[in-house]
């Protein structure tokens, strides 16, 4: 399972951060691998549809840029790990991944974590239902396999991937039976607005809005679900307008849900790097200084991972995170790496307004977290309720660590991914404390589930390491 | 500037069960703790209750210790999931099947209920375990606490029998004035004592050297891992016969994987870290022992400290030159006896005729 391949660079994960991370280090004559758990480049966005789904790769925009990933990568000799699945990371730096069929080990000098993010979901009455899904897991199934989850959908949450679901699911011949968004109207005009200083994603915005409308879609505003039930070949919603307080019954066939991303801290986290609690870059993060270096040396972070920026700003922070890194390695010189990332950061700055349009679309209403159900599953992964929480937190537990071990809250498979965001603001609100004051929960290995067949093989009993016998 | 009868520092299993008992018995009782309560070696524990796995000369206090853990309604709490389990150590080679015959005979000359069986006694027991078995030990006496539970029972006994608990309280410095213990924190504030415990598990060699107490104290960063919640594989509480693994599902469908195989760690800074290969080996004779669980997927692994003494024995009584100071820690398999250590140590503390003479720090100075 060792294989001790060196590198220079390891940048983990493929989306556009981390491919032009790759390229700018790889121009410089890097030895560089750049891992995915995805079968290709192209990250969340321009997510790659699998090499046997010929017919819909042409029709795709997104294709396109993947393409351009591809020739780069290759042109500029990066080794590359696709369907690998990073699951330790440890100082030094050894990288522990696996595929398909077994487990390996690479080491590096630097790190480049482009992770990106995951998917935000406030919990509510019924969310564990069979067919309450992710927003964002919905995109990947739009994009990657153009596969609407079913005939009939409910879409709520918050944010532009409401619109953008919205869009891709009509286009596809699916049926919206209701938008429920916890913004207003007014909300959405204020940052479409602010979204006019960028072109591309104004055009976007426009272009997805006026599908909808043109749909008849029910918008459904300031709501949010209240509650869903599984009924006889569908899913029961209750909607709950909250400042009116009126609520609405409809049956559907799907919910996909989401408020937005979290930044994913995982790597980070397991090693043991500073973070920073910040709610408009999307809850804890990785703390980092102008030039995205982590508080651990030899660590960069690119793309979203240190805070939500959005898709066109990603490339730029991977120029940015490994013009940083290829500075500290004597590779440029002051000079270059300062007149370079003056003219990124400059760029960057205009994306900042952007980021900030959006990060205001997903913010979380405070009644979202206050009509919680005490009997809500909070942690998915080990059925832990809020009532649960709220009864630890009487008692005494005093952070997330200790509410973690009293209750078994993050301790499945998901690691917190999940669970952590929305406890944290639950338990906050009902203690009158900032999230910044619960902490966050300590990383652990593995960072994503290790299939034991996968990771051990067929072994014989005798090739097992023989450790000393403990004293008697 | 606060005062207290006796500062217990260090609140995990030791130090609060000690606590406990002393407040029961009307002491005016304050445990220290520079974390939360029992977030130490006794809230990361695997929490199996084995006889297979202690030390010999230590099988009597395990077994008081293990009665404790059985009836934990009666004195500490029923915020702790305990479960009784029968306990299996297996044998897989010739030469692991004379190991255990010889081991399992000096457990129980100390008293421990142990019997070697066949592999077909052993599968009757518990059908999941690999065929391939030489043969097996049985005993009844065999168990496992959730041990992340451990935290939230105490600090609500400790709680209920009026123990102070200050925690996030880091000592930095002991002193002794006027037939006071002084403890100085690393904020600054103090706080006056006429008596002392000290039970700061893997940190006592550094608690101690504050009384200016010299001696060695191992630190085993160790690992665990469990997987993700499955359907029932298996209904016993597993070990091997080198004492290298402990393997039991817990009733959430959790299967927990130790057995003491090292990672990396230190006590300075509190950092652990993984060594891949030894979970692979860990994993892998996890998976010899109990077949089924190769379907499994690992679902997290972490590591915990635990102390360890120059001849792996504990060191729990009376501080020599010192009035109304004592220690407790560096005990094997001390999470099944740390109830009952506590206990002996508490009634010690009061006068009753205990004898741990066994436990002496006097053998290091
Ligand atoms: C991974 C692992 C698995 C184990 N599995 C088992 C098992 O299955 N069965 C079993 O019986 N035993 C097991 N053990 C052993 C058992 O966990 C320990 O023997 C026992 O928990 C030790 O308890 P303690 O109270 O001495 O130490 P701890 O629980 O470590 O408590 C010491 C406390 O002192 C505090 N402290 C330290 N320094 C200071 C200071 N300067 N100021 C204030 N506070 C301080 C610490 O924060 C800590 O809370 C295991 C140990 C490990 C590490």
């Amino acid at each position: 399972m060792i294989n001790n391949r060196k590198y220079d660079v390891i940048v983990i994960g493929a989306g556009p951060s981390g491919v032009s991370s790759a390229i700018n280090c790889a121009k410089k004559g890097l030895k560089v691998l750049i891992v995915d758990l995805n079968s290709n480049s192209g990250g969340q966005i321009y997510r790659a549809p699998p090499k046997t789904y010929k017919s819909i790769s042409k029709k795709l925009e997104e294709s396109e840029i993947q393409k351009k990933f591809s020739n780069e990568i290759k042109k500029f000799k990066i080794e590359t790990a696709f369907n690998h699945t990073v699951w330790q990371v440890s100082p030094g730096f050894k990288v522990n991944a696996f595929n398909e069929t077994s487990t390996i080990q690479w080491q590096t000098k630097s790190l480049i974590i482009a992770t990106g993010t995951y998917e935000k979901i406030i919990p509510f009455e019924g969310w564990t239902t069979p067919g309450v899904i992710g927003l964002a897991a919905c995109t990947v199934m739009l994009k990657a396999h153009h596969f609407i989850p079913s005939k009939k959908i409910v879409l709520a949450g918050n944010g532009p991937l409401l619109m953008l679901v919205a869009y891709y699911i009509i286009q596809f011949g699916g049926k919206i039976d209701a938008i429920v968004d916890t913004s207003s109207k007014i909300d959405w005009i204020r940052s479409t607005l602010s979204l006019i200083t960028n072109p591309k994603n104004f055009k976007d915005g426009i272009k997805w809005i006026f599908k909808i409308f043109f749909n008849r879609v029910p918008i459904y505003s300031t709501s949010s679900i209240e509650k869903a039930v599984e009924v006889d070949r569908g899913i029961k919603v209750t909607i709950k307008n909250f400042m009116t307080g009126k609520t609405k019954n409809i049956v559907s066939e799907t919910v996909a849900i989401g408020h937005g991303l979290i930044p994913s801290t995982d790597i980070t986290r397991l090693l043991r790097a500073e973070h920073i609690y910040n709610e408009q870059k999307g809850g804890w993060i990785a703390k980092v200084d102008r030039f995205l270096r982590s508080s651990v040396k030899g660590v960069y972070l690119a793309g979203d991972g240190a805070g939500i920026s959005g898709a066109l700003a990603a490339s730029d922070k991977g120029l940015l995170a490994s013009s940083a890194l290829l500075y500290d390695e004597k590779i440029i010189s002051e000079k270059e790496f300062n007149q370079y990332t003056h003219k990124i950061l400059k760029k960057l700055d205009k994306f900042e307004v952007f980021a900030i349009a959006i990060s205001k679309l997903n913010s979380i209403p405070k009644n979202l977290i206050e009509n919680i159900d005490n009997d809500t599953v909070l942690c998915r992964c080990e059925d832990v309720t809020k009532k649960e929480i709220l009864k630890a937190v009487d008692q005494g537990a005093k952070d997330i660590n200790q509410i973690k071990s009293w209750t078994r809250l993050g301790m499945g498979p998901c690691q917190g991914r999940t669970c952590q965001y929305a406890t944290s603001k639950v338990v906050a609100e009902y203690l009158n404390y900032e999230i910044k004051d619960l902490g966050y929960l300590t990383g652990r290995s593995p960072i994503r589930p290790v299939p034991l067949d996968r990771v051990l093989g067929d072994f014989d009993y005798e090739k097992i390491t023989k450790v000393e016998a403990a004293p008697l | 500037m606060t005062q207290t009868d006796v500062a217990i520092i260090g609140g995990g299993i030791n130090g609060g069960s000690t606590g406990l008992e002393l407040a029961k018995n009307g002491l005016d009782v304050t445990i220290i703790d520079k974390n939360f309560i029992c977030r130490g070696a006794s809230g990361v524990n695997a929490g199996t209750l084995t006889m297979h796995m202690t030390r010999a000369q230590l099988i009597p206090y395990a077994k008081k210790g293990w009665e404790l853990w059985m009836n934990t309604s009666k004195w500490l709490s029923n915020d702790i999931d305990v479960e009784k389990k029968n306990g299996l150590c297996l044998a897989f080679t010739e030469d692991e099947e004379k190991l255990l015959i010889e081991r399992s005979k000096i457990r129980k000359e100390y008293g421990a209920d142990i019997t070697i069986i066949s592999r077909k006694e052993a599968k009757r027991i518990d059908s999941n375990i690999n065929s391939k078995i030489k043969c097996a030990a049985f005993c009844e006496m065999d168990g496992y606490v959730s041990a992340n539970q451990t935290g939230h029972a105490y600090s609500k006994a400790l709680k209920e029998n009026k123990v102070k608990m200050l925690e996030n309280y880091d000592v930095s410095e002991i002193d002794y004035r006027k037939n006071k213990y002084v403890i100085i924190f690393k904020n600054g504030e103090k706080l006056f004592a006429s008596s002392l415990i000290l039970a700061t598990g893997v940190h006592l060699e550094k608690t101690l050297k504050l009384l200016q107490i010299n001696i060695n104290i191992k630190c085993l960063p160790q690992q665990l891992i469990v997987s993700e919640r499955m359907p029932k594989i298996m209904d016993t509480v597993i070990t091997v016969a080198n004492g290298k693994l402990s393997l039991k599902q817990f009733k959430n469908g959790t299967v927990l994987i130790g057995g003491g195989w090292p990672g990396k760690g230190n006590i300075e800074d509190n950092y652990t870290e993984t060594k891949p290969e030894n979970l692979i080996g860990n994993m892998m004779l996890a998976c010899h022992a109990v077949p089924k669980l190769k379907s499994s997927r690992v679902a997290r692994v972490w590591l915990g400290l635990e102390a360890e003494t120059d001849d792996a024995m504990p060191i729990i009584g009376k501080l020599p030159k010192f009035k109304n100071a004592y220690v407790i820690g560096s005990i094997h398999s001390g999470y099944t006896s740390g109830p009952y250590m506590g206990k002996l140590l508490a009634e010690k503390f009061l006068g009753k005729d205990v004898d741990l003479s066994l436990f002496d720090i006097k053998r290091f100075l």
